[in-house]
C-alpha cells in the first residue's frame, strides 16, 4: 500500500515576541491507507502542534521552518491557501479534545454540521441537513431531530463528541486526526467512542491519526506508533514491539504510566 | 428565558422606590425649605405664592410624609409645576424629549456604524499601522474634555470655514422653507451636537469591540471552523464577529447614562432646547420640581436602559436564552 | 523601555505638579490682574499664552488653574475610594445581608446619570471648591465598591485566609493586613483613572458655571470666554483645553502602566 500521508523532517517554532521556540524539530511519520496510527507523548511533546500543522491551522504566531508533508502525492507546504482550503474538512478532517468548546456556541448542532456538507459539496440547506440527520444516526444518536436543533450548551460532552464526529465525517475524508478526544470524558463514554470510531472507520474507510498520552487506549487501537518527547519522534514501530523492547526513556515512562493505572 | 425576564421585571421595583428615595433626599439636603431658596432667587414670588406653594407641596409636614405625598402624585405622573413660570413640569419635559431623542438616538447610529467596524478592523489586523494609530487616536478622544472638541469644532466648521451654522436646530427663517429646504437645513443644525455627543461613545465601543473580538478569534471554535475548509472571511464573520458582537447589543442600553449626561453640557454649547438644557436651566433658577423629575427620569430611564440591554443580551446568547437541559 | 506608558505619564503628571506647587514662582503676573492695555491680546513674547477678555495673563491663569484641577482630583478621588473600599470591603467580607444592602445601594446610585446626580447637588449646595471635591468623592464610589467586592469574594477563599482565621485573627485584622494590600493593584488604577474623570468633570462644571467660580482660574472656568471669543481669541479656547487633554492623557498612561505590572 502507498503511503496516504508522508511527513518528512517537519520544523515549526513559535514566535514570543523576539523569541522562538521550537515547538517541532525534524519529525517524519507516515501513515498507510486505512491504518490507525497512535501519536503518544506528554503534553507539549509537539503532538498536536504536528497534527495542526498538516494542514497549516496553526496559531497566527507559528512558522514552519522547514520539510514536507506530502499527502496523496502532494506537498501541502507548497500549496497556497486556496487549496488547502479544498482539502480541509473534505480530504482531512480533525476531532478535537474538547467538543463543547470547539463547537460554537451560537450556532445550533445542525447548522454546523450542514456547513461543511454545504460547502464542500454544494448542496442546498435543506438536503445538508436531512444528511445531517442521516450522520447524526451513524454516530449512534437516537433523536438526530432534536440533536440538530440544540445547541453545544445543552448536550453533554459524549453527545457533543458524537456530533463533531458526525461533523467531520460529513464529506467521508480519506485522513480523521483525532486529538486526545476522549482525553475529557468519562470513561466510560471513552470506550463507547473508541468503538464508535473503529466502527466507523470500518465503514467509511479513512486513516486515523489518533493523538493521545494514554497508551492503553493505544493499546486497544493502535496498529503502529510513534512516540514524541520534546518536538522529536524518538521511537515508533507497532504496540508490541514498543512495549516489547522499548529504546528510549520515555517510552519507558509511558509504559510505566500505563502499568501503573492497570490495564483495561 | 421567561423566568430570566420575569426576575429582572420584580428586580425593578426595589431599584425605582430607591431611586425616588434618593431623587427626595438629595433635593432635601438643603437647610430650608426649597421655597424660601426659591424666593431669594425669585423675589417677583409674594409671600402668599409661597405659603400656597408649601401647602401644596406639603412642606409643613414632617419629611417622610412629604415623600409619600410626592410619590403618590409621581404614580399619577403628576411632577408639580415649574417653579419658574408655573407651567405643568411634564410638559416642559415632553415638550423637549422628542428634540434630545433624535439627536441620541442619531448619535447612536452614528456611533455604531462607525465605532463596530474600526473595532473589528482593529482586532483582525491587531498591532498593525492601522491599529496602532487608531488606538492614538481613540485614546486622545477619550481624554480630551467634549465640550472643548465641540468649541474646536466650531471654531473650525463654524467660524473658519462657514459651512455649518453656530447654534438652534434651525435657521431664523425656518418656518419659510419648502419642505425639501427644511430637512437639509435640520441636518446642517444638527450635525456638529450630534457629532460631538457621539465621541465618548465612539471612543468606547471600539475599544470594546476590538478586545472583544480579539477574545473571539482566539478560541478554541475558531481552529474548527478553520479545519473545516471555510474561507477566512467566514472563519472571521461567520464564527468570531457573530460571538463578539454578542456583549454589543448591551450597549445600547447602557449608553443612556452617558449620553444624558452629555446632553447637558452640548446642548447649553449648541443652543439646543433638550432635556440636558432644561435640567440645566431647572438648576441654575433652582427650580425644584423640575430638578426632581428630571433626577427622576433619569434614574429611570437609566433602568430601563440597563434592563433593555440585559434581556437583549438573554435574547442574542443562546446559552442564557435556552436553558441547559 | 520596559514600561512606557508608565514612564511618560509619570514625567507628564510630576512636571504638572512641579508647576502646580511652584505656581507662584512660575507664573509671570498675578492671575487676577487686569491689564486694561492688553485685552484679547495674542501670544507674543510679553503674555505666553495671549490675554483674556479683562487682559489677565492666560498663562499665569492656566499655571494656576494645575492647583485647581489636581487638588480637586485627586480629593475627589480620595474621598471617592476611601467611601469605596470602605463600604466595598464591609460587602464582601461579611456577606449576606450587608452584602445585598450595600450593593442594592451601589444598584440604585448607579442608576443615576453622574451629571444629573452632581448638578442636582450643587443647585442644592452652592458651588465652591470643597463642595465640589466633596460631591464628586460622593457620587463616583461605585465603581471601587464593586471593584474590591469582587476581589475580596475571590480572596475570602483562598488558602491563607483559612489558615490566619484557624489560627485565630480578628476579622478586621484580617481585612485590613491581608484582604486590601492584595486587593488594591485594581483599585489603584480604578483611582488613577479616577482622578482623570474627576479633573474632567470639574471642568466640564466650570464651564458650565457651576464650578469654581472666577475669578479664582480653574481650565474649565477658563473655557466659558471661549464661546464668546471663537473667531476672534484662538488662544483662549486652544491653551486651557491642551492644558486638560495633556493632563488627562498623563494619568490614562499612567493607568495603563499600572494594568501592565498587576497583568
Amino acid at each position: 500500500m502507498d503511503n496516504l500521508l508522508e511527513v518528512k523532517n517537519l520544523k515549526v517554532e513559535f514566535e514570543l515576541g523576539a523569541k522562538a521556540i521550537s515547538a517541532v524539530n525534524g519529525v517524519n511519520l507516515s501513515i498507510k491507507s486505512g491504518e490507525v496510527v497512535v501519536l503518544a507523548g506528554e503534553s507539549g511533546s509537539g503532538k498536536t502542534v504536528t497534527a495542526m500543522a498538516l494542514t497549516r491551522i496553526l496559531a497566527p504566531n507559528a512558522r514552519i521552518k522547514g520539510g514536507e508533508i506530502i499527502f496523496n502525492g502532494i506537498d501541502l507546504l507548497k500549496s497556497e491557501e486556496r487549496d488547502l482550503v479544498k482539502i480541509r474538512g473534505k480530504e482531512i478532517a480533525y476531532i478535537f479534545q474538547e467538543p463543547t468548546s470547539f463547537l460554537n456556541p451560537v450556532y445550533a448542532i445542525g447548522e454546523q454540521i450542514s456547513e461543511a456538507i454545504i460547502l464542500h459539496q454544494g448542496k442546498s440547506r435543506k438536503d445538508a441537513l436531512q444528511e445531517a440527520a442521516k450522520l447524526l444516526e451513524s454516530v449512534k444518536i437516537k433523536d438526530p431531530q432534536r440533536i440538530l436543533e440544540s445547541y453545544p450548551h445543552q448536550l453533554s460532552g459524549g453527545m457533543n463528541q458524537r456530533a463533531f464526529i458526525a461533523m467531520s465525517l460529513a464529506c467521508k475524508p480519506k485522513l480523521l486526526i483525532a486529538d486526545e478526544p476522549t482525553t475529557s470524558l468519562d470513561v466510560t463514554i471513552e470506550t463507547e467512542i473508541l468503538k464508535l470510531l473503529m466502527d466507523l472507520k470500518r465503514d467509511f474507510g479513512f486513516s486515523l491519526l489518533f493523538i493521545t498520552h494514554n497508551l492503553s487506549i493505544a493499546k486497544k487501537i493502535a496498529d503502529r506508533i510513534y512516540v514524541m518527547f520534546r518536538g522529536e519522534v524518538v521511537e515508533e514501530g507497532t504496540m508490541q514491539s514498543i512495549f516489547v523492547s522499548p529504546r528510549h526513556f520515555h517510552t519507558r515512562e509511558l509504559i510505566a504510566a500505563y502499568e501503573k493505572i492497570g490495564k483495561i | 428565558m421567561v423566568s430570566y425576564i420575569f426576575r429582572r421585571l420584580l428586580g425593578i421595583i426595589p431599584l425605582l422606590l430607591g431611586i425616588t428615595i434618593i431623587s427626595f433626599a438629595i433635593i432635601h439636603l438643603a437647610p430650608g425649605k426649597p421655597t424660601a431658596v426659591e424666593q431669594t432667587m425669585n423675589p417677583r414670588v409674594s409671600p402668599e405664592v409661597r405659603l400656597r406653594l408649601e401647602k401644596l407641596y406639603g412642606l409643613d409636614k414632617p419629611l417622610p410624609a412629604q415623600y409619600m405625598n410626592w410619590l403618590a402624585r409621581l404614580v399619577k405622573f403628576d411632577f408639580g409645576r415649574s417653579f419658574t413660570d408655573d407651567r405643568l413640569v411634564l410638559q416642559k419635559i415632553s415638550e423637549r424629549i422628542p428634540l434630545t431623542l433624535t439627536i441620541n438616538i442619531l448619535s447612536l447610529i452614528f456611533i455604531f456604524l462607525i465605532g463596530i467596524p474600526l473595532g473589528v478592523k482593529s482586532a483582525i489586523k491587531q498591532g498593525s499601522l492601522f491599529d496602532n494609530i487608531t488606538t492614538v487616536f481613540v485614546f486622545l478622544l477619550f481624554a480630551a474634555p467634549t465640550f472643548w472638541l465641540a468649541l474646536l469644532f466650531m471654531q473650525l466648521f463654524c467660524i473658519r470655514l462657514g459651512w455649518l451654522p453656530i447654534s438652534g436646530i434651525t435657521s431664523l427663517d425656518y418656518e419659510y422653507f419648502s419642505w425639501w429646504q427644511k430637512i437639509p437645513d435640520l441636518a446642517r443644525h444638527l450635525f456638529l451636537p450630534v457629532l460631538v455627543s457621539s465621541i465618548g461613545g465612539l471612543a468606547g465601543i471600539s475599544r470594546y469591540m476590538r478586545s472583544s473580538m480579539l477574545e473571539a478569534l482566539h478560541q478554541p471554535y475558531i481552529y474548527t471552523a478553520r479545519a473545516k475548509g471555510l474561507p477566512e472571511a467566514s472563519v472571521i464573520y461567520k464564527h468570531g464577529l457573530r460571538n463578539a458582537i454578542l456583549p454589543i447589543v448591551t450597549i445600547v442600553g447602557l449608553s443612556i447614562p452617558g449620553l444624558l449626561g452629555g446632553s447637558v453640557i452640548f446642548e447649553s454649547i449648541f443652543a439646543l432646547p433638550g432635556i440636558g438644557r432644561l435640567f440645566f436651566e431647572a438648576v441654575m433658577s433652582r427650580d425644584y420640581p423640575l430638578i426632581m423629575a428630571e433626577i427622576v427620569l433619569g434614574g429611570v430611564l437609566t433602568m430601563i436602559g440597563n434592563l433593555v440591554a440585559d434581556i437583549a443580551y438573554a435574547y442574542v446568547d443562546p446559552r442564557i436564552k435556552y436553558k441547559s437541559s | 523601555m520596559k514600561n512606557p506608558y508608565l514612564i511618560t505619564g509619570v514625567i507628564i503628571i510630576g512636571f504638572l505638579s512641579l508647576v502646580a506647587i511652584l505656581a507662584p514662582f512660575i507664573s509671570p503676573y498675578d492671575p487676577a490682574m487686569i491689564d486694561q492695555n492688553s485685552l484679547l491680546v495674542g501670544p507674543s513674547l510679553k503674555h505666553l499664552f495671549g490675554t483674556d477678555s479683562l487682559g489677565r495673563d492666560l498663562f499665569s491663569r492656566i499655571v494656576y488653574g494645575s492647583r485647581i484641577s489636581l487638588s480637586i482630583g485627586i480629593i475627589a478621588v480620595g474621598i471617592s475610594v476611601s467611601l469605596g473600599v470602605f463600604l466595598g470591603s464591609l460587602a464582601g467580607f461579611y456577606g449576606k445581608v450587608i452584602d445585598t444592602l450595600i450593593m442594592r445601594f451601589v444598584d440604585i446610585m448607579l442608576c443615576f446619570p453622574t451629571f444629573f446626580l452632581i448638578l442636582a447637588v450643587v443647585a442644592i449646595l452652592e458651588p465652591s471648591i470643597f463642595n465640589i471635591m466633596i460631591i464628586i468623592g460622593l457620587t463616583s464610589w461605585m465603581g471601587s465598591a464593586r471593584l474590591i467586592r469582587s476581589e475580596i469574594l475571590s480572596l475570602k477563599e483562598r488558602e491563607f485566609i483559612q489558615a490566619e482565621k484557624a489560627l485565630g485573627a480578628s476579622n478586621s485584622r484580617i481585612i485590613i493586613r491581608h484582604l486590601i494590600p492584595n486587593a488594591i493593584g485594581p483599585v489603584l488604577v480604578n483611582a488613577t483613572l479616577g482622578i482623570a474623570g474627576a479633573i474632567l468633570l470639574e471642568s466640564g462644571l466650570s464651564f458650565l458655571g457651576l464650578g469654581v467660580q472666577p475669578p479664582v482660574p480653574s481650565w474649565g472656568n477658563i473655557l466659558i470666554e471661549s464661546k464668546a471669543t471663537l473667531g476672534i481669541a484662538w488662544w483662549i479656547t486652544v491653551f486651557p483645553g491642551f492644558a486638560i487633554l495633556v493632563t488627562i492623557l498623563g494619568f490614562y498612561f499612567i493607568a495603563e502602566g499600572l494594568k501592565k505590572i498587576i497583568g
